[in-house]
Formats: C-alpha cells, structure tokens, sequence
C-alpha cells in the first residue's frame, strides 16, 4: 500500500495495516534532515527534493506537502537594530530573522484602514507550480498543497495586535481585506489543483491554547461565510481539504464543519485537543491529523514518545478517520531520535 | 470613594476609547483625586475585563480595546499621579521575550493586562539577551521580571536570565515570572523562577501578590 492510498483509506473512513502517518507544510526543519539523514543528506542542485524525498523515505512517511512558488524574498539593502538584513515577502510586508531567532514583523502593508483598503493583493497568476507536479510524479506519497487563508495570514501582515484592533475599528475594511487574501488563495489552490494534489491544505491560526483570538459570533459573521466560499471553490475539483490551527478549537469546530472542511490537522494536546475523544464527538463529520506534542518531541525521552504514540494510535485508530503527525511540524528543537521513535512507532503497529 | 458613577468603568469595559478623555477630565474637575479615579474606578473596570477574558466572555480585540481606553486614562492621571505622594508606590514591571525568540502575542497580552491593572510596564520587546533584562531591573528599580518564550528551544534562555539575576548581588531577589506556550511551572521551579503565569489573566493576579495587592 502506497502513502497515498494509506492517507486515502483514512479519509474514507478505513482502518489500515498501520495508520498513516506524515507532516504538513514542510514537515521538517532543515537541521532535523541533516541531523536524520547525516552523510546521506545532499547539498546539490538539487538537494532540497532530494533531502525531503530521503527523510520521508528513511522514516516512512506517507505525506509530503509544498507550495505553489513565487519570487524570493527581496533583500532591501536595509538592517535592523541587530543588524539583520531586512526582506519583503511578496505580499508586501518586510520581516527581519536575526541569527538563531524566530522570524519578527518588521513593516506591514498598511498601517492605517485607509491604506488597507487601498492595498492590492499581488498578482499570482505566473507563479510556479511544477515543484508540486514533481513530488505527484516522481513519489507515492500523499501530496499536499499548502496555503493560507484570510485570518492567519491577515494578521502576520499586519501584525497581531493591529489586525485585532482593526477587527472592531474597522470591520468593513477587515471584510475586504479577508476577500483580497481568500480570492488570492483560491487562485494558489486552483493552480495546485491542475498540478495533480492529493489534497490542499489550508493553515489559518483562530486560537490560543485557551480558545478563539476573537469572538466566535464576529467570525460566523465577518469571516466564515468567505472561507466557506473558499473551501467549497477548491472542493469543486474533487480535493479534499485540509485545515490546520493551532490552539483550542472546539467552540469552532461545528463552524469547520459547515466550511466544508474535510480534514483537522493540528489537534494539540496542550489544547484540550485530543483526537480520541475529538473522534468520538465528531468522527462522522472530520478526519483528524497530529495530537503528538512537539514540546514531547523536543523535551521527552525516547520512552516517552513511544509510550505517548502506541496510546494515541490505539485510542485513535479504531475506524480510520485518523492520521499521525506532530500538533505543528518536526521542529528544529525537536530531539532527532525522538521524532525516528515517533514514526518508528507507527510502522510496528499492526492491526 | 467615587460614587455610583459606571460610566468610566463601563468606558474601560467597553474600549470606549473615544469617550473616555472627556469623562476622566469631567471627573477630575469634579474633583475626584486622580488616585480615586484609577482605583475607585479604572482598575475594577480592567478587573471586569480580565475575569470575562478568563471566562471567554471577552476576546482579545475587546481586551485591546479595554487596554487602549485604560492607557488613555492613565495618560490623562499620569501627570498629577507623579506629584502626588502615593504614586511613589507605584510598581515598576519589566517584560520582554528572551533571546532567540521574536514571538510577542502572549508577551504583548499580559503588558496590555498589567498596564490596565495599574502597573508601569517596561516592555524591552523580543529577542532580549539576559543582561539587557539585568540592567533594565537595576535603571528602572523594578521588583519583577516577566520572561516570555513560545519555543522549546529558547525556553532554556530563560534559565541564563535567571541565573544571571540570582548571581547578581542586589537583584538576587527579584522576583521572576515566566510564561509562554512551551513553558509550565515544573520548568519554572527547575530553573529558580519564582513562578509560571499559564495565561495574562493569572499572570497579573501573581504580580499583585508579589506586591502583596
């Protein structure tokens, strides 16, 4: 059985051999590959394929997941106050990343409603989709298209606390502006769509780990009814839809559901988020993805994290609709042997 | 004591940051002392708000609103707070993610939180190193240190702050809180913090025991 049919068999709802098991977006820091792979991982031309395409192999998973591209960051010859060069993504916002440090908003594109509303969303259309032909034609694996949506991506264009002001200030604008970033996306997703997908995953952060970032009733409102039409345009082409965010949904989740979301990824156990009991609520109407604690990957012990596997995959597995991977992605901070137990793990368990 | 007069507090609640500058000057001409306006009525109305935050009652957009309407207030009193004798007793925080680390959501959410609870904030921003946080304390002769982190690997960044106060001679005893998605009070304790905020709400209610409020 292929990566792809294994995932295939969890959506429609069939228990397999052994669960199916991978990461979305990326899936794994580029210091978790060299650590894995050692003297196999590749610096070539073409390394980056071919590093991905090894670590899924070497740890046996079934999912891989990439972008549509579009042009590189542009450096603008700029620094900030710890002398890191700042670049511009090609949404227009520019970002700094000093060494060993997380990636920081620097400029947002706008910095008052007026000017939101003025702001174009870029042009899209000659962007590449060849890198996701490329993992459908040369693999087995399970492809997934990944892209953003209206909220998540709103905000790390604004920055948080602006967009969250800007959410009771000025609705209207925020309307428009979720329109702008949604029509976007949906143009990223029709373009995977042709490159052959598996799958489109939609990454859009809602919550904290105590609950939504805004209030439920705004969202039905103002946002919702847009993802919706965003989610049912992609299902058009017969892909099932993914949906990762962090935090505790599950004052949201009937909310998914009426989007028309196929699949929950993310499921945080730090979140009151743990599939078997998610299963039991609302198995009939999702599949759901992850439940492994990054921060177990990162501090645990290597019993720990097989101990924590075996016991998630015999309470979640019952049925299929069930898929492992991390509550995120395989972090760099990750511990490597931990993340080999995890998947090891998966692999030993038969049905 | 203010008499029965909710429309500040209903301001704070609210977020009417637009109505606000006009009822505290009204007040003050009233003459209620700057020090009855703040605890008589702005710091039980971010209260208000901090308990509904808890209960999700309130969200993060109304507690930002709530946070600008308090800031504009304080603004107003800050002035005549600094004259007055009492203020002396005003506490002076200091916040900041620890080095590595440039995620500031939950940071940003429990200065908006101390600030509304009547503390002075210094917020150092993100991707602080340790002795930034030491010289910080020392200019602005704070009593407490509040360290961010959301990532495992810059949690133990934490440690080095800790350290670093605790092998510092004068500020051995500040007080030190951390918080953050990957951090809990097992890693508190095994680093020397004196205590774990598991969200802004309870992060401002441990302040104010430190300063036994």
């Amino acid at each position: 059985m292929t990566g792809r049919e294994r995932v295939l068999a969890a959506l429609s709802r069939q228990e397999t051999s052994r669960v199916p098991i991978g990461e979305i977006g990326g899936g794994y820091t580029d210091s978790i590959v060299q650590a894995i792979l050692g003297n196999t991982y590749e610096t070539g031309g073409d390394a980056s394929f071919q590093n991905h395409l090894r670590i899924r192999q070497k740890l046996g998973a079934d999912i891989v997941g990439a972008r549509v591209t579009g042009p590189a960051n542009e450096l603008l010859g700029t620094h900030d106050d710890w002398g890191t060069p700042l670049f511009r993504d090609f949404w227009g916002a520019t970002y700094t990343q000093p060494p060993d440090a997380t990636v920081q908003l620097v400029e947002p594109i706008a910095d008052t409603p007026v000017t939101l509303d003025q702001w174009q969303a870029p042009l899209v259309h000659n962007f590449d989709n060849s890198l996701l032909k490329r993992w459908k034609m040369e693999t087995d694996l399970f492809v997934m298209a990944t892209l953003n949506a209206g909220f998540d991506l709103g905000y790390e264009l604004l920055g948080f606390e602006r967009f969250m002001m800007w959410t009771i200030q000025a609705p209207d604008v925020m309307q428009g502006y979720y329109e702008k970033l949604i029509q976007t996306n949906l143009e990223l997703a029709l373009m995977s769509a042709k490159a052959g997908v598996d799958a489109v995953l939609i990454a859009d952060d809602l919550a904290f780990n105590t609950g939504p970032f805004v209030d439920p009733v705004y969202l039905r409102q103002d946002y919702f009814p847009l993802l919706k039409n965003m989610i049912t345009a992609i299902k058009k082409t017969g892909l099932p839809v993914f949906f990762h965010s962090d935090g505790d949904l599950r004052s949201l989740i009937p909310d998914l559901i009426n989007c028309g979301i196929d699949v929950l990824q993310s499921c945080d156990p730090n979140a009151n988020m743990d599939i078997p009991s998610l299963k039991r609520e609302y198995g009939n109407d999702l599949v759901f993805m992850g439940n492994m604690d990054v921060d177990l990957l990162a501090n645990g012990s290597v019993e720990e994290v097989q101990g924590t596997t075996r016991n998630l995959i015999r309470e979640a597995r019952t049925g299929g609709g069930f898929i492992l991977s991390t509550s995120n992605v395989v972090a760099s901070y990750c511990k490597p042997e931990n993340v080999k137990a995890m998947y090891a793990v998966a692999h030993e368990e038969l049905l | 004591m203010i008499k029965t007069n909710q429309s500040i507090q209903q301001a704070v609640i609210q977020g009417n940051v637009g109505s606000i500058t006009k009822i505290v000057k009204h007040l003050l001409e009233q003459r209620h002392t700057a020090q009855q306006i703040l605890d008589d009525q702005l710091l039980p109305g971010m209260e208000v708000v901090g308990e509904r935050f808890k209960r999700n009652e309130m969200f993060l957009p109304q507690i930002l609103m709530s946070a600008q309407a308090m800031q504009t207030a304080i603004d107003i009193l800050k002035p005549i707070l600094i004259q007055n004798a009492d203020s002396s007793s005003r506490k002076t925080i200091i916040i900041g993610t620890v080095k590595g680390d440039m995620h500031d959501i939950g940071k940003n959410l429990v200065r908006i939180m101390l600030v509304g609870a009547g503390f002075e904030v210094i917020d150092l921003g993100v991707n602080v190193p340790a002795q930034h946080f030491l010289d910080a304390t020392a200019e602005h002769q704070a009593a407490v240190v509040c360290l961010s982190a959301l990532l495992s690997s810059t949690m133990n960044n934490m440690r080095e702050v800790v350290q670093l106060f605790r092998s510092s001679g004068q500020l051995n005893n500040t007080r030190i809180m951390i918080g953050g998605a990957s951090v809990s009070q097992q890693f508190s304790q095994s680093i020397g913090a004196d205590a774990y905020a598991p969200s802004a709400p309870l992060a401002v209610e441990l302040v104010r025991s430190f300063y036994n409020l």
